[in-house]
């Protein structure tokens, strides 16, 4: 446990950014990144503790670990309606990161323990930018510790469950408009729990079922620091240097299912869907403190609407030293046509993987993946703000990971 | 053999992920050629604000602003006559500066700003911008009105004489002589606002028929260039803050006896007062014993001497003077002169071809707010972020807004798509 928070504290200071589809990133084992992030259909070992626990107790060693981390390049830009003015994101390379270790305690069950990155967003805007007012810059983290077990009912059926610590923190800045022309900055920290329930089903050899329920997770920030500077004068004793507010940002439950069929030894093929309960995201309230008749608590409507994305892939075993993956997906966006904020820029993504292994010895697997994301060129306004324009987005995200079974 | 047509997949991929791009704006001029755009009005179209026309100010007049966006579909250069320095030629620039009142109370508020003046000597080049600050609309057409010499003799503009071709120009001959493919014009704003400024006492409304007449001449010279145009309408005043800002009930009593003695003296005409806010006494030549309570709906101009309400007894014991009111007959004959003003422009503008920017609406829109990209644009005095510290020009921000406004109805009329300008790069009033 002592080595496990370390490693946390370490990672505390990782950043990533938003792919798509809010702010979820899915990428928590190289090998289900291959295949279009399909994992409830597999028993890929220790990441099955994020994608399907019920596949855990399936992994055919005693122990099993998986590392990996995947940064992330991603650039939206924008132009203005009805303007020329054009804008560009500047984000931090994200790193979004996954550890896993199980093992199996009897024949028929296993645990084990993951940590993981599956919320996140960084999007970094020019502090002059047209946008300053909704946003510059945010940063959402959260890390995932799940521990988890799974029990094989019988050679057919296995189930898995998992408690989901969730720590994590968000920080923002805005540009505070005239006549205040300040600067806001607010940032906070909390921890919340959920829970990860997985049921694997093998109707037989060649042909497997994954169904995957995550629960939603309110990250409730208490006593959050607010800052205000470059205020006026005039305008000082409204708009604290310091101070504190409550928020909440809801992380939405998922309910994935999906099917794998291996057509020959070598080539199987599988298809995924996943529902995202979006519509926990209603709105972003700033509750602070201390009100006064220039700060009320700000309230931005999000209005996210429940999102499904159908994913494809296939792996083809070249060897078995070497294995290929494949897969494409498409993620609609769950905004709000009416409150698209630039915050998070989230289009309609069409995205294509790939991935390979190499496993130079027995139990020993080196998983290489390539994700390529397309947020498709839309009209989005923030009504609210009447703010809107052309956005455009594009990431590409290559990862790399090890698994180890013995 | 396939690892390798894997690498390449993946070598394609990351040449692909170069930066996402979105569709370039297209820009056209439509049907209108800005290549020699003139801009021909009064102080809205010179970049008037807070008192003075000083050069921050011209350089972000809503000409200015209109004349970048055309370059980006192939206008030309615009010249303006900017002055040297921040204080114009004529003293009466405000700033945001803290003041004390009778009765100690300090607080934030326009105050005058001084500073080195600029002389009024001719600049010796021809302009785009023919925004002369105090033009009325038949001064455009008057011989001499930028006669250097009649300047201290009071007969002539000395912000017109600066840039005036020789003492007998006229604004709308020297507009013509820069041979525009493309003219705005906004003006008609003076022709009430001298009367409204002054409290109905001051100055005298400009009559429909001169007006119309004076307008049609323009136009008419105007388009017998082949130049195309855009006009504006004048807004109400009611949606300037000059006029909006003191409320008619600003007599503040805080005292029972204070109430008592007010009605004792004015129980007899009917007029009685008491704790809080009351509606100011005011002169009206026309009530009995000259003086009458203010109607809500009459309005109190920003230039009354607060000091002289707090503490001297205006608008209890001694009536506001007719000059910084104007009562329910004056503000209709306001409104019926802007409005016969503006079907009048309404008219010209379809009879000539131009496009019409309803200003008189827009300013209306601004009562309930308009919001652009986060920012709230209201007529409030000060922090509404559109007009300047004198009440009736705007801020830089107000210009690029009105220049947008502009540009909408431009892109309407001759089918151009010219970019608006983007407002969060303009100032409004800084408070310290």
């Amino acid at each position: 446990m002592r080595k496990l928070t370390s490693l946390v504290l370490l990672m505390a200071f990782v950043v990533f950014e938003a792919m798509a589809g809010g702010y979820q990133v899915r990428l928590q084992g190289q090998k289900q990144t291959g295949i279009g992030l399909i994992g409830t259909p597999f028993a890929y070992g220790a990441s099955s503790i994020f994608y399907n626990p019920g596949s855990l107790s399936f992994m055919k060693d005693k122990y099993s670990f998986s590392a990996g981390v995947s940064p992330i390049f991603a650039t939206a830009v924008f132009r203005a309606a009805g303007s020329d003015y054009t804008a560009e994101t500047d984000n931090p390379t994200g790193t979004p990161f996954y550890f896993y270790g199980a093992g199996k305690i009897t024949d028929d069950m296993s645990v084990g323990v993951g940590v993981y990155t599956p919320f996140g967003s960084s999007v970094t805007w020019d502090p002059d930018w047209a946008g300053q007012y909704l946003i510059q810059d945010i940063s959402l983290q959260t890390i995932f510790i799940q521990p988890t077990v799974s029990y094989q009912i019988n050679d057919k059926i296995g189930l898995g469950a998992g408690l989901a610590i969730a720590t994590g923190g968000v920080e923002l800045n805005r540009s505070l408009p005239s006549p205040v022309n300040g600067h806001f900055n607010m940032s906070g920290n909390t921890t919340a729990i959920g829970f990860n329930v997985g049921l694997y089903l093998k109707p037989s050899e060649k042909f497997k079922v994954g169904v995957d329920y995550r629960s939603k997770i309110t990250m409730k920030i208490e006593n959050g620091d607010t800052k205000f500077t470059d205020i006026p004068s005039a305008l000082a004793e409204y708009f604290p240097a310091s101070g504190n507010f409550n928020a909440e940002l809801p992380l939405p439950a998922n309910l994935d299912v999906g099917l794998a069929y291996d057509f020959s030894d070598k080539f199987t093929l599988a298809a995924e869907i996943n529902y995202v309960f979006w519509s926990v995201y209603d709105s972003l309230i700033i509750d602070f403190k201390e009100n006064n008749e220039r700060l009320a608590d700000s309230r931005n409507p999000r209005e996210y609407q429940n999102s499904l994305i159908i994913r494809v892939g296939g792996e083809y075993r070249i060897s078995d030293k070497l294995h290929a993956r494949a897969g494409f997906y498409y993620d609609p966006t769950p905004t709000n046509e009416k409150y698209f904020t630039p915050e998070t820029v989230s289009l309609n993504t069409m995205a294509f993987t790939l991935g390979l292994s190499f496993m130079p010895v027995e139990g020993l697997s080196i998983d290489l993946s390539y994700l390529q994301l397309e947020g498709l060129e839309d009209d989005r306004t923030y009504e609210p703000d009447n703010f809107g324009g052309t956005y455009h987005t594009r990431t590409f995200i290559p990862g790399i990971g090890v698994s180890y079974s013995f | 053999m396939k690892f390798k047509y894997l690498i390449y997949i993946t070598i394609i991929g990351f040449l692909f992920s170069c930066k996402p791009e979105v569709d370039e704006f297209s820009l056209s001029s439509g049907s209108a050629d800005f290549s020699t755009y003139v801009s021909i009005g009064n102080s809205l179209t010179a970049g008037y604000a807070s008192g003075s026309l000083f050069r921050s100010g011209q350089e972000s007049s809503y000409p200015s602003i209109l004349a970048m966006q055309f370059q980006k579909a192939g206008g030309g250069n615009f010249v303006q006559p900017l002055m040297e320095g921040e204080f114009g030629i004529l003293p009466g620039k405000l700033k945001l500066g803290y003041s004390t009142d009778c009765l100690g109370t300090t607080s934030l508020a326009p105050v005058p700003d001084q500073g080195q003046l600029d002389a009024i000597a001719p600049i010796g080049y021809t302009v785009n911008n023919m925004g002369v600050p105090g033009a009325k609309s038949f001064h455009l057409l008057a011989p001499g009105y930028g006669s250097l010499a009649g300047v201290p003799l009071g007969l002539a503009n000395p912000y017109y004489a600066r840039f005036a071709s020789s003492e007998q120009a006229t604004v709308i001959g020297d507009a013509i002589a820069m041979a525009p493919t493309f003219y705005s014009l906004w003006i008609g704003n003076n022709d009430v606002l001298g009367y409204a400024t002054s409290g109905g006492v001051g100055d005298t409304i400009t009559g429909i028929n001169t007006f119309a007449y004076a307008l049609n001449t323009i136009i008419t010279a105007m388009n017998a260039t082949g130049a195309k145009g855009v006009i504006a309408n004048i807004p109400d005043v009611t949606a300037i803050p000059f006029f909006t800002t003191v409320p008619y009930n600003a007599l503040v009593l805080t005292q029972q006896a204070q109430v008592d003695a007010l009605n004792a003296a004015y129980g007899p005409l009917g007029i009685t007062f008491n704790l809080g806010q009351n509606g100011l006494i005011i002169a009206d030549a026309n009530a009995p014993a000259g003086l009458r309570q203010i109607k809500s709906n009459e309005l109190v101009l920003l230039t009354v001497p607060q000091d002289s309400i707090k503490c001297a007894g205006w608008g209890s014991q001694v009536p506001i003077p007719d000059q910084y009111v104007l009562t329910e007959t004056e503000i209709n004959n306001v409104q019926n002169a802007v409005s016969a003003y503006n079907s009048t422009i309404s008219q010209l503008a379809s009879q000539f071809g131009l496009a019409h920017v309803d200003m008189n609406g827009k300013m209306n829109d601004l009562k309930n707010g308009l919001v652009y990209n986060g920012e709230t644009f209201t007529s409030t005095f000060v922090t509404g972020n559109s007009f300047s510290l004198d009440g009736v020009h705007l801020t830089p921000k107000g210009y690029a807004l009105v220049a947008n406004f502009f540009i909408e109805a431009i892109n309407q009329k001759f089918g151009a798509t010219l970019p608006t300008a983007n407002l969060v790069e303009y100032p409004a009033n800084e408070l310290p």
